[in-house]
């Protein structure tokens, strides 16, 4: 469903162009939970943020479903990016003003689902998480492994095809670590196609393919079996 | 989606208190100055909107021109109201009104109390037709269509009788005469130009049983059928004043005709003509206007500073919204909401202290203000529309800025908001630049106006009264300025025509003596004594004496009358002082000789230059009696001089006015056009200051790291001040330069209108800039000082 043609990224400084991403050619399919590895500086951040379409300066091409993203008008864009895009960061981003319910409530919100949908899916949502108890706190009274479950909750609640976490686990101790992995491929079992930019090869045990990038190119490719 | 912008609006609102707090102030002194000056302007604007068809009734002007002047005056002829109506069909009503008090007030006796009343005129029985005033007793047909009947307005007939309901058929006796009470009308409402206590019949006066065509001491108003071509109304009434007065004017060689002036223009109209109520120059009106706007956009600017500094502490926010799927309508909507509910609750705030200060306001502006005018439909809308606007104005910027951020960058760690940051500076110079323009502006009429008090008008003002005395007390008065002289409370005393502050009677000086040419010429009429009562400097020649004879006797005896002339009168004839003395000079009425010379003294407002003046000795034609009082405490002097009135003029109330007060009222508009820009440029800076303060924390914040590492360096408090106040002052710099711009475009056409004008030197620029300044360096100061009281080892570790 994805695929990326030839994909350069660079910046232009005075003297040359230093890519960050070079020669990128890669197709995703849907279900497939994909891990992106590499250095810091390889550009894994770079490309999840092309996936996600938070970013359109790059040379090349990029379609989903065969269409081609670089010449959609920015209105187009906005509403794929909202129908097929969950994202979760390292950072959780979660709004500091807002509740538990109201952050897991927003995207919703922006994609004009009605009130009471809106609150059988939120409802649907903290059951799963079991933070039904905890829907009327603010970030800060939560644990991280909490918060990031808030954000998991709110990259899943407008139902997106593709969810992008970068670094999902970086800010989390090795326990909550496993938590979080684990509702991730509980997630790829029912059916999401997951990308997750990070460091650590235990993560990448929990999906389905391994990509290495190293200074902005694709090194290796390779499926992981499971035992 | 609306209720959740609200709720996350209220909860960004609640958290950054002091944003708020400053914003909400700024604001609702804002608001509140921009309503009262609102209500003001459209009071002022409504005058006299509110009669039945008041499009369509008129008020007679009359012309009267010779070879060298043009005079419009808003006065007709008795004659007038009736010949309108008998042959001009487009007259749908026409109704005379004689004000009194031009001339004098008058006694009242109810039940053998006396009470002095101004506001008494003359009306016929038309009145009611022209203008729907509401009558609350009395048939308005009838109730003035006989002599001796009296209509009194409601707090009036409260005043007298209790009740309006317990006026009618009771007796006032007015004068010498009594008048019936007939109606009772509601009193006329504030925006109207007309305003009496008591209206009498006008056939109770001469001329409204056998109407003439001069004097033209009358108001004439006529209501117009509707759809009058009012341009063939007006020549028809050329040929109406052509036929009636024509030829009578022609002898005196003066051109008359009359002219309409639409009743709604009265108020704000032409100045020079001659008015119920004073008018208001509808030059400050704009002037307040401006400066309304002037202080709503400080108060918006405040919120567009503050929310766009603030926008760096809220870009994470708007990157995960935007990574979220809000598009950017989305955003938009959510932050101008917030500057909706801002502008709202000031709003309320406003109300609150409007309703708290309204005895205050209604004082200095001198109409009722409450919630009669506020809470009408119109003001309600106006309001609401106002929210909207400054709420969108005020939101629109900051909201473009937020909603257009790059969410990658947004999430970012180490971005700087760039963008907003010129915007910013102009708006704070925007702001600093209104705020010393006002105070420039201030010092400027402030300073004419003590130059205008303290000027040296060539007369002595000082302990000097002045008193009005009636017509029937003429032959008296000679010999009541006498007795009152004799008992030592009144050092020096003569009769004369006006109050030396204003002395308008118009007179020529022909051809036909041995002064060369004719010119125009005021004259004074007084007694022998004016110059020594005044204080008046004789540059040549004698004062009068007791020998001389008065105007009256050397017309009788058809000889020469000695008189005194200014020296700018002698100037004008081509002589000096002395060689002037003696010489002949056709008056009109008859032969001047030039007695004595005085010096040039002011005789009119300080809007005017010295014309020439002639002084006759003329008592016979005197109004007022001109009194030095003793040094010292003036109230035993006037008890003394109380009593002596009382016993030449019995009934008659003994109602003195100290001329330097008098001279001081005649600059009552310029005397509140300081007031006002004072007291608006001191709200300017106020809302700028903290407008400032809160740019000034934000700054600070930022920079808390960098300002503990400087004083872990050993920086001194006067160091930090600089670092965090260097980049406003350059802007301060650049409003400063604006303003003495302003400053002096303000001063060079406001003054325009005095000719005599004082020197603005470079003090009030220096002031005005030095007090602004100092203000924002408190503000500034106060800003640093907190963030250096701050322990560096703590804000040093979180980062």
């Amino acid at each position: 469903m994805i695929e990326l043609r030839e994909l350069d990224k660079f910046i232009e400084s005075r003297f040359q162009r230093i890519f960050i991403l070079k020669g990128i050619n890669l197709t995703i399919n849907e279900g497939e939970f994909v891990t992106l590895m590499g250095p810091s500086g390889a550009g894994k951040s770079t490309l999840l943020n092309i996936l996600g379409l938070l970013d359109d300066d790059y040379k090349g091409e990029y379609l989903i479903d065969g269409r081609p993203i670089h010449r959609m008008k920015e209105r187009e864009r906005s509403s794929l990016h909202k129908s097929e895009f969950g994202y979760i960061f390292q950072a959780y981003h979660l709004i500091d003003e807002l509740t538990v319910f109201e952050n897991i409530e927003t995207p919703l919100l922006y994609r004009k689902v009605p009130s009471s949908e809106r609150k059988s899916i939120i409802a649907n949502l903290l059951d799963r998480f079991n933070m039904v108890a905890k829907k009327d706190l603010f970030p800060s009274q939560l644990s991280g492994g909490q918060q990031q479950l808030v954000g998991i909750a709110r990259a899943i609640a407008g139902k997106p095809k593709v969810l992008l976490a970068d670094e999902p686990t970086g800010n989390l101790h090795s326990a909550q670590a496993q938590e979080i992995m684990e509702v991730f491929q509980e997630l790829h079992r029912e059916g999401a196609t997951i990308i997750q930019a990070t460091h650590a090869r235990s993560n990448a045990d929990y999906g389905t393919r391994l990509i290495n990038l190293v200074d902005g190119k694709v090194t290796t490719d390779e499926t992981i079996q499971h035992a | 989606m609306w209720k959740n912008y609200l709720k996350i609006s209220f909860r960004n609102l609640k958290k950054r208190k002091l944003y708020t707090a400053i914003n909400l102030l700024g604001l609702t002194v804002a608001l509140v100055s921009f309503i009262l000056i609102s209500l003001y302007i459209h009071h002022e604007w409504s005058y006299d909107r509110m009669y039945t068809g008041s499009e369509r009734i008129y008020r007679f002007t009359q012309l009267f021109a010779d070879s060298q002047e043009r005079e419009m005056v808003s006065s007709t002829p008795s004659s007038l109201p009736p010949t309108v109506m008998e042959e001009f069909d487009e007259a749908e009503a026409a109704t005379l009104l004689f004000d009194l008090s031009i001339f004098q007030s008058v006694v009242i006796e109810y039940q053998g109390e006396q009470q002095e009343e101004k506001k008494f005129a003359y009306a016929d029985e038309n009145f009611f037709d022209v203008f729907d005033f509401e009558v609350l007793v009395g048939n308005p047909q009838t109730f003035l269509s006989e002599p001796r009947q009296m209509v009194l307005t409601k707090s009036t007939a409260r005043r007298y009788f209790g009740s309006e309901f317990a006026a009618e058929g009771k007796t006032l006796k007015v004068e010498t005469s009594e008048y019936l009470i007939t109606g009772v009308m509601e009193d006329f409402p504030s925006n109207s130009h007309i305003d009496f206590d008591f209206i009498v019949s006008f056939k109770s006066h001469r001329h409204g049983r056998e109407p003439e065509w001069s004097p033209s001491n009358y108001y004439t108003y006529v209501k117009v059928k509707e759809g009058t071509n009012m341009e063939a109304f007006e020549s028809k009434l050329a040929t109406m004043s052509e036929k009636y007065l024509g030829k009578e004017m022609r002898e005196y060689g003066i051109e008359t005709g009359f002219f309409l002036q639409p009743v709604i223009d009265i108020h704000l109209g032409d100045q020079s003509l001659n008015n119920i109520k004073p008018t208001t120059d509808i030059k400050y009106l704009y002037i307040f206007a401006v400066v309304a706007l002037l202080l709503i956009a400080i108060g918006v600017i405040n919120y567009v500073n503050l929310a766009t500094a603030e926008a760096t502490e809220r870009n994470k926010e708007v990157g995960l919204r935007k990574v979220l799927g809000a598009m950017r309508g989305q955003l938009f909507g959510q932050f101008v909401s917030e500057s909706m509910i801002l502008t709202f609750a000031s709003l309320l705030f406003s109300l609150l202290a409007i309703y708290v200060l309204a005895p205050q306001f209604s004082n200095f502006v001198g109409f009722e203000v409450g919630a009669q005018n506020l809470l009408s439909p119109i003001s309600i809308l106006g309001m609401i529309g106002l929210v909207v606007l400054v709420g969108l104005l005020a939101g629109i910027y900051p909201s473009l800025i937020l909603s257009g951020m790059e969410p990658i960058k947004a999430l970012g760690n180490n971005i700087k908001l760039g963008g907003g940051a010129w915007v910013r500076k102009g708006l704070v110079v925007f702001q600093f630049f209104v705020s010393m323009g006002l105070l420039i502006a201030t010092f400027v009429v402030e300073s004419q106006l003590s130059f205008m008090r303290e000027v040296n008008l060539g007369y002595n003002q000082e302990q000097l009264i002045s008193i009005n005395y009636p017509y029937s007390l003429r032959d008296k008065a000679g010999t009541l300025v006498e007795e009152m002289k004799r008992s030592g409370s009144a050092i020096s005393g003569a009769q004369a025509a006006n109050s030396p502050i204003f002395i308008q009677a118009g007179y020529s000086i022909m051809s036909g003596g041995d002064n060369p040419e004719d010119f125009s010429i005021t004259g004074y009429s007084v007694d022998k004594d004016i110059v020594q009562t005044l204080d008046l400097e004789l540059l040549a020649g004698e004062d009068f004496s007791d020998a001389d004879p008065t105007r009256q006797q050397a017309q009788e005896r058809e000889s020469i009358h000695p008189v005194l002339f200014n020296e700018n009168a002698i100037r004008r004839m081509g002589w000096d002082p002395e060689e002037a003395i003696g010489k002949t000079v056709n008056l009109g009425f008859g032969m001047g000789r030039v007695k004595g010379v005085v010096k040039d003294f002011y005789f009119n407002s300080l809007h005017y230059s010295v014309g020439p003046l002639v002084i006759f000795n003329d008592p016979n034609n005197s109004n007022v009696l001109l009194l030095r009082l003793p040094g010292g405490n003036p109230a035993p002097h006037l008890a003394k001089l109380e009593e002596i009135w009382k016993e030449t003029a019995p009934g008659r109330p003994f109602n003195y006015e100290f001329v330097d007060s008098a001279y001081g009222q005649m600059y009552n508009a310029e005397q509140r056009i300081s007031q006002v820009f004072g007291l608006f440029s001191g709200i300017a800076i106020f809302i700028a200051c903290m407008g400032l303060f809160g740019l000034v924390s934000y700054v600070a914040l930022r920079r808390t790291r960098e300002i503990s590492i400087r004083k872990v360096l050993g920086a001194t408090q006067i160091n930090v001040i600089q670092v965090l106040s260097a980049d406003f002052f350059k802007l301060l710099l650049v409003s400063s330069v604006m303003a003495i711009g302003f400053g002096m475009w303000f001063a060079s056409s406001w003054l325009q209108d005095f000719a005599n004008r004082t020197q603005i030197g470079a003090l009030p620029y220096v002031i005005s800039i030095l007090v602004v300044l100092a203000l924002a360096t408190i503000t500034i100061s106060y800003r640093a000082w907190k963030v250096f009281k701050l322990n560096p080892a703590k804000t040093l570790k979180t980062e």
